[in-house]
């Protein structure tokens, strides 16, 4: 087993150009990390009545999501357990029962094997039904609307392995009555990238923005402000534990542009008295515009919530949906969907040039003299500090404060140290 | 039916679409969709048909078999003439990553059929395509499909008044779709 601190100098925030192309590091983290962790399978609203199902995955494993005919969530290994066929094959669908296409097993969307074609005659009912369910996913929980889900019996519950990163994730999730739901059909794409680079840009990577999407900026220079500087805006960066981050404007100036049309603009006003019963005057007030949930699901002020699977090391597959407040005008919902799918889906403006970015630098990652150079990730190492207001170890709103505490993360998980260990190793 | 002198005049429009398309000529391009145009690509989800026996359906009520996503669903482009021409302006930055290096797109135009549109002066028009792209080295996609467009007789030019763009594909296999199709 590889040891991860000889990859990441902790230290001087230098990290190996390995951890983005090495195939032994990859199964590593297929196996340390993604069927360790808490994964995001979707959410409650694309599953809302009995029998409604999604497709997933948990790294690079199918996983089928079901909602059963009692009402009650599961998710399940999607192969079969004879031969290994894949038992649902569509993305989305209603059902009692799934039927493996190859020899006909039958599982019902409780996980169950209930039907075997020939279990008399060809079996002698000898096979112990029982025995031969879907691989259920250990632990399956919520998080308001959000399902998740881990391969590890032993991980510590969601709630928990989510941590203060819920203080944040409320502000999409929790400040309207009725919470939030997915807009229809999900955008999937491919990138050549290494899953950790569009993780930690979402994390934490608050430099990148007025270089990276100067263009996109300069073109929707309609409701965007000339001054790039003010972009950036006043705030920080907040790792809450367990390498989770998320980057946030504070104190917020309610004058400053936010991406998207002023209609979006006006609903934050429209809401800031519920929002501010609900969750208290810090963040009713501030802003986000990006974070991750360790390890791989980010959400966007755009607003957007999305995935990034791992591949093999050096390819991911981006699944990406529009959360809006389920309560929310229809005129307010079609506003978010337009600005999202125009800025941050495949062909969104913004969203092009993060790709040509990721894509690079993993190529670029391979070569063996560049491998001898690490990457630097020291960017305002010494800045940090902690807040009465916010939960989390804070650092300036441009700085790698996120991902040094992500890669922090990754370095416990790849070393295999338990989760006792590690909850008490976390610095909060 | 539209006139064989209509349907030439079609097919001349497209083929010329796609050579400004290629040629980066993106300003000559926008000047062939009207004001009022809806450019649209929607996503697609894998679903089973109604009469598919691999799933027993528990509730037909909440069964959709429709591949494509509706119009207040998700998709890669839902662009009117303003954001069209903000894309392009986009690219005139010199900042637009990236298509910078460019993309080296050939646009493929074929199947057209023209039929009656629900105005006097409009068609209604049918087009596979088939769209190569190669950009820096060794990167390439393919893109294959149906485009659906009506186009408007307006002083005397077609132009684009709506235009659908079926995209044969599930998981776009590209990075971005930084082009137009």
């Amino acid at each position: 087993m590889l040891d991860p601190r000889d990859l990441v100098d902790t230290d001087n925030w230098l990290i190996s150009r390995k951890l983005f192309f090495d195939r032994e590091v990859y199964e590593q983290e297929l196996e340390n990390i993604f069927a360790r962790c808490w994964l995001y399978l979707g959410h409650e609203s694309q599953i809302a009545n009995p029998g409604d199902f999604i497709s997933a995955y948990m790294g690079e494993d199918p996983v089928l999501v079901v909602r059963d005919s009692r009402g009650k969530v599961g998710a399940f290994l999607n192969t079969c357990r004879h031969r290994g066929m894949r038992v649902c094959r569509a993305d989305a669908g209603n059902a009692a029962a799934f039927t493996c296409t190859y020899h006909g097993w039958t599982y019902g969307n409780d996980g169950k094997l209930v039907g075997v074609p020939g279990y008399k005659e060809y079996y002698y009912e000898e096979l112990d039904m029982e025995q031969w369910g879907l691989v259920p996913v250990a632990q399956v929980e919520s998080y308001k609307g959000l399902i998740f889900g881990t391969f590890d019996a032993s991980a510590p519950p969601l709630r928990e392995y989510l941590g203060d990163i819920t203080f944040y994730l409320d502000k999409i999730l929790d400040r309207c009555e009725g919470g939030t739901e997915i807009i229809g059909g999900v955008h999937k794409w491919t990138m050549p990238c290494n899953w950790k680079f569009p993780s930690e840009n979402f994390l934490g990577d608050s430099y990148h923005f007025t270089v990276t999407h100067i263009s996109a900026m300069k073109a929707q220079s309609s409701n965007m402000p000339s001054n790039i500087a003010a972009v950036r805006g006043q705030g920080f960066s907040t790792s809450p534990g367990n390498g989770h981050g998320i980057m946030i404007d504070w104190p917020n100036d309610a004058s400053r542009p936010i991406l998207g049309p002023p209609l979006m603009q006006q609903y934050n006003a429209d809401i800031a008295e519920e929002m501010e019963q609900r969750l208290g005057p810090e963040r009713a007030n501030m802003r986000y515009s990006a974070g991750n949930v360790f390890p791989n699901v980010s959400f966007h002020v755009s607003p957007s919530i999305r995935i990034w699977h791992p591949r093999g090391p050096d390819k991911i597959e981006i699944w990406s949906w529009c959360i809006v407040d389920k309560a929310a005008p229809p005129e307010v919902k079609e506003a978010m969907r337009i600005n999202y799918l125009r800025t941050f889906s495949a062909a969104g403006t913004f969203e092009q040039d993060d790709g040509e970015n990721w894509s690079q630098c993993t190529e670029s990652s391979r070569g063996i003299i560049a491998q001898r150079y690490n990457l630097n990730y020291s960017l305002g190492q010494h800045q940090e500090r902690t807040s009465e207001e916010f939960p989390g170890q804070i650092g300036p709103r441009v700085s790698e404060h996120n991902q040094r505490y992500f890669y922090g993360r990754w370095v416990d998980l790849m070393a295999g140290t338990s989760w006792a260990e590690i909850t008490n190793t976390i610095t909060k | 039916m539209p006139s064989e002198a209509i349907e030439r005049e079609v097919e001349k429009f497209l083929f010329k679409e796609a050579r400004l398309l290629d040629d980066w000529k993106f300003h000559e391009w926008l000047e062939l969709f009207t004001e009022d145009v809806h450019y649209w690509m929607p996503v697609r989800t894998t679903r089973y048909s109604r009469e598919s026996k691999a799933i027993a359906v528990l509730d037909r009520a909440h069964q959709r078999v429709d591949e494509l996503a509706n119009e207040d669903e998700l998709a890669i482009f839902d662009e009117t003439k303003q954001t069209l021409n903000m894309r392009v302006a986009r690219l005139d930055t010199g900042q637009a990553w990236a298509e910078d290096p460019k993309s080296r797109t050939r646009h493929c135009i074929t199947n057209i059929e023209v039929e009656e549109g629900d105005n006097a002066n409009e068609v209604q028009v049918f087009n596979n395509f088939i769209t190569y792209r190669n950009r820096l080295e060794t990167e390439v996609d393919i893109f294959v499909g149906r485009r659906e467009d009506t186009l408007r007789k307006e002083d005397g030019d077609w132009k684009i008044c709506r235009r659908k763009i079926i995209l044969d594909q599930n998981v776009l296999l590209s990075k971005n779709m930084s082009i137009f199709l």
